[in-house]
């Protein structure tokens, strides 16, 4: 009886442990029922199905980030005015509309991608794209770009829309990532002219930077003069950038086949953020807090500098902040005041291989509509609050910000979203900066670390790729 | 010679159709989202499937994990969580549950309501507010230490200090079911025993110790095994309050599962965790069966 019952015991355990452990075995499976298609099967397929339905009608799924500013606080109205839009123009194209957010939306992607039910049609940044581009998820989409969008959009933002010599995305809107000032503090303590506000190409040095960090420290007390982070991968364009600058290193080396950060320069300039830390110059616990942590400190007006900022974020954030202040953009600084390399948003358009032709170029008449339509075009860059990507398409805004943030293009640099392996050189990055945050390393011992890592990825990255 | 042959009978087959007819939509459920996800998961972590790439590797994935880094942090920090944790909660839901199972009803349901209540809470919802009780500039925590000299401490960006946060949330959110159940269990001891036990002038510890602790074993046996899995699956509190950091020192197998199957989309390497995830809890719940199983008779 002892042991029937020692039986049953063991057998609902299993259950149970079994029960609870859906979420292990079913994390990677849940959505993915079919065995990947091949290219060329996918090809053929894709060519008869054009063939056939040349004249139907074609529905397509557009996914959707919140690249565009909320309209009246709905997200997805603007995008649903523009799919109006386009129907009156394309009554025969259906397309549904499917909002993703950005903290949830990369996973749902992930796992539309493996389950063969990826959208037709995306708007999105290089960082995931040019990825799925190297993967062959994505239809190349040079029979769209003319000779003159080819001409007026410079080779950075190109490079960060091509794989090899074909265009996987669509550039539309753009702007520099850059630091945000809180102006007001500035004022308020009489130390306005430690800003580099006066000069026009707003550059200035590792020095000037310091001395307006230390006039925030002694004659607003009750305002971090600075801000960093380290608490995941998200808005690490921002710590990468300033280091880059501070340390005046750049991050890959000529030809994206290594990490190239980790000088004596940036390691020096990581050691200084951590001395930050504890002469109060920089936020403490930023081992612990996210990009966006630092920004809500920003716009609570209880942070003077924060390093994550562009003229998009400023322009979505401007309903965002809990106290009045005015935000102006600064570029990074650098040690003597060289020409500082910014790492540029850029924001565009994508389709997805799904081996219908006809539903490509149907997407293609989208991206075409919302990048280039006389009315809609100008419309859904400023809904973006981006920039043109487009060279000749300037003053778009009235304000000296957008003024600024153009001039301030021509700081761009290749920016490492385009390096093999991205996705996974980012994982190595934060935690490495929370090595130095934490006394377990020097600036320059974790910057190695984290080029020894990210080597390995893009090599690995680069092999698989040539399989 | 007479042949003889049994006859069914007719409602007892009916019954026996029945019975299995009631459980065929449990056992369906049972098939398509346990069984076969589970099947699925050990034969995918044989496969390099990444998004669309789905290529045979063998042994790889298990082979490359062992010789992971972070992975083997991940591992220790998970033996951690469940070593410190499952005894605390075990030791505090009795705590709470004797204090209060013999008060008067009233009291009682307040405190199983109290402690219940992180239990039915949105998780996400609790750990949004236990990152503001951390927070390192603006915290509730900094705060009330500060009322007594400490300097701020940077309580999840600091190694020595995260884990244990992250442990302290886990409790708070663990112990709910656990104190309702003692609280029932011990209202089912019979009180003549424990009478007795005092007429012969037992201490309270021997009470406990040789009436109420045997007592309580069947009940000891479910909330150590639950508690268990669910402490070597909690990944919503890390996710939230640390992203696995500082330097991987709050990085769980169960969040290096999430990280490999929706971040970078190596399914195959995250179905391999997964499994060895599943076959770790498989070994430590037989143990717990055999430790605390064999004293479940009264």
């Amino acid at each position: 009886m002892n042991t029937v019952k020692k039986g049953l015991m063991t057998l609902l355990g299993i259950t149970l442990i079994g029960t609870q452990l859906v979420a292990c075995g079913s994390t990677s499976d849940s959505s993915q029922t079919t065995e990947p298609a091949s290219s060329d099967k996918k090809e053929t397929t894709a060519t008869d199905t054009a063939k056939k339905d040349e004249a139907k009608p074609v529905e397509i799924t557009w996914w959707n980030f919140p690249s565009f500013q909320a309209l009246d606080g709905e997200v997805g109205k603007y995008e649903k005015q523009i799919i109006e839009a386009f129907n009156k123009k394309y009554p025969e194209i259906k397309v549904n509309l499917e909002m993703i957010t950005f903290e949830a939306g990369p996973e749902k992607l992930n796992v539309a991608i493996a389950s063969n039910t990826a959208p037709d049609v995306i708007y999105d940044a290089p960082g995931r794209i040019l990825d799925w581009a190297k993967k062959d998820l994505l239809a190349p989409l040079d029979d769209m770009v003319t000779d003159e969008v080819r001409k007026d959009i410079p080779e950075a933002l190109w490079k960060q829309s091509m794989v090899g010599d074909k265009t996987y995305m669509y550039p539309i809107n753009t702007a520099p990532f850059m630091m945000g000032v809180n102006k007001t503090v500035f004022e308020k303590i009489g130390a306005l002219d430690l800003l580099p506000l006066d000069r026009p190409d707003r550059t200035w040095t590792f020095d000037e930077y310091k001395k307006a960090l230390q006039a925030v420290k002694e004659k607003a007390p009750d305002i971090i003069p600075s801000g960093f982070f380290a608490k995941s991968q998200a808005g690490d364009q921002g710590t990468r950038a300033y280091i880059a600058n501070l340390g005046n290193s750049p991050f890959l080396n000529d030809d994206y086949s290594k990490i190239a950060i980790n000088t004596d320069k940036a390691g020096a300039a990581l050691d200084w953020i951590r001395q930050g830390v504890k002469d109060k110059l920089v936020v403490s616990g930023s081992e612990s807090l996210t990009g966006g942590d630092v920004n809500d400190l920003f716009l609570q007006g209880k942070l003077a500098i924060t390093l994550n900022y562009s003229p998009v974020l400023r322009a979505q954030n401007a309903t965002l902040k809990k106290a009045e202040f005015e935000d102006v953009l600064v570029p990074f600084p650098t040690i003597d005041g060289a020409k500082p390399k910014l790492e540029p948003y850029l924001g565009g358009m994508a389709i997805f291989n799904n081996g219908n032709d006809a539903k490509i170029a149907a997407a293609k008449k989208l991206i075409d509509f919302i990048a280039n339509d006389p009315e809609w075009g100008k419309k859904d860059l400023i809904q973006t609050g981006g920039l043109s990507a487009r060279s000749s398409i300037t003053g778009l805004y009235n304000d000296p910000e957008y003024t600024y943030a153009e001039q301030a293009r021509e700081f761009y640099t290749n920016p490492p979203t385009i390096v093999d392996g991205y996705a996974e050189v980012r994982t190595f990055w934060f935690p490495e900066l929370q090595r130095v945050l934490l006394g377990k390393a020097t600036g320059k011992e974790a910057l190695d670390s984290f080029a020894q890592k990210a080597d390995e990825a893009i090599a690995k990255a680069k092999a698989d790729a040539g399989k | 010679m007479e042949t003889r042959v049994r006859k069914i009978n007719p409602n007892l087959l009916r019954d026996w159709f029945m019975s299995y007819l009631f459980l065929l939509p449990a056992f369906g459920f049972f098939l398509v989202f346990v069984a076969y996800p589970m099947l699925r998961g050990i034969y995918i972590s044989f496969f390099n499937y990444s998004l669309r790439k789905f290529e045979y590797v063998g042994l790889r994935n298990y082979v490359d994990l062992f010789h992971n880094e972070t992975f083997m942090k991940s591992l220790w920090n998970t033996s951690l969580l469940v070593i410190i944790t499952v005894p605390l909660v075990i030791v505090f839901s009795i705590f709470v549950a004797m204090s209060i199972y013999r008060k008067r009803e009233f009291a009682r349901s307040f405190f199983r309501g109290v402690f219940y209540l992180p239990a039915v809470s949105s998780v996400v919802s609790i750990t949004v507010v236990w990152g503001w009780i951390y927070h390192p500039n603006y915290g509730v925590l900094n705060y009330l230490t500060g009322l007594f000299g400490a300097e701020p401490i940077s309580w999840l960006g600091n190694e020595k200090t995260a884990l244990l946060s992250i442990i302290a949330v886990l409790i708070t959110t663990s112990v709910g079911q656990p104190i309702i159940l003692y609280v029932a269990s011990l209202g089912n001891i019979p009180s003549s025993y424990i009478e007795a036990a005092q007429i012969d002038r037992a201490t309270s510890w021997q009470i406990f110790r040789k009436i109420i602790w045997p007592m309580l074993m069947p009940t000891n046996l479910y909330i150590i095994v639950i508690t268990t899995i669910n402490t070597f699956q909690c990944f919503a509190i890390i996710q939230l309050l640390t992203s696995g950091g500082p330097y991987y020192s709050t990085s769980t197998v169960m969040y290096g599962v999430y990280e490999q199957a929706f971040k970078l989309g190596n399914f195959g390497m995250a179905s391999a965790m997964g499994i060895i995830l599943a076959v770790i809890i498989g070994i430590i719940s037989t143990i717990q069966f055999k430790t605390f199983g064999s004293d479940v008779e009264y």
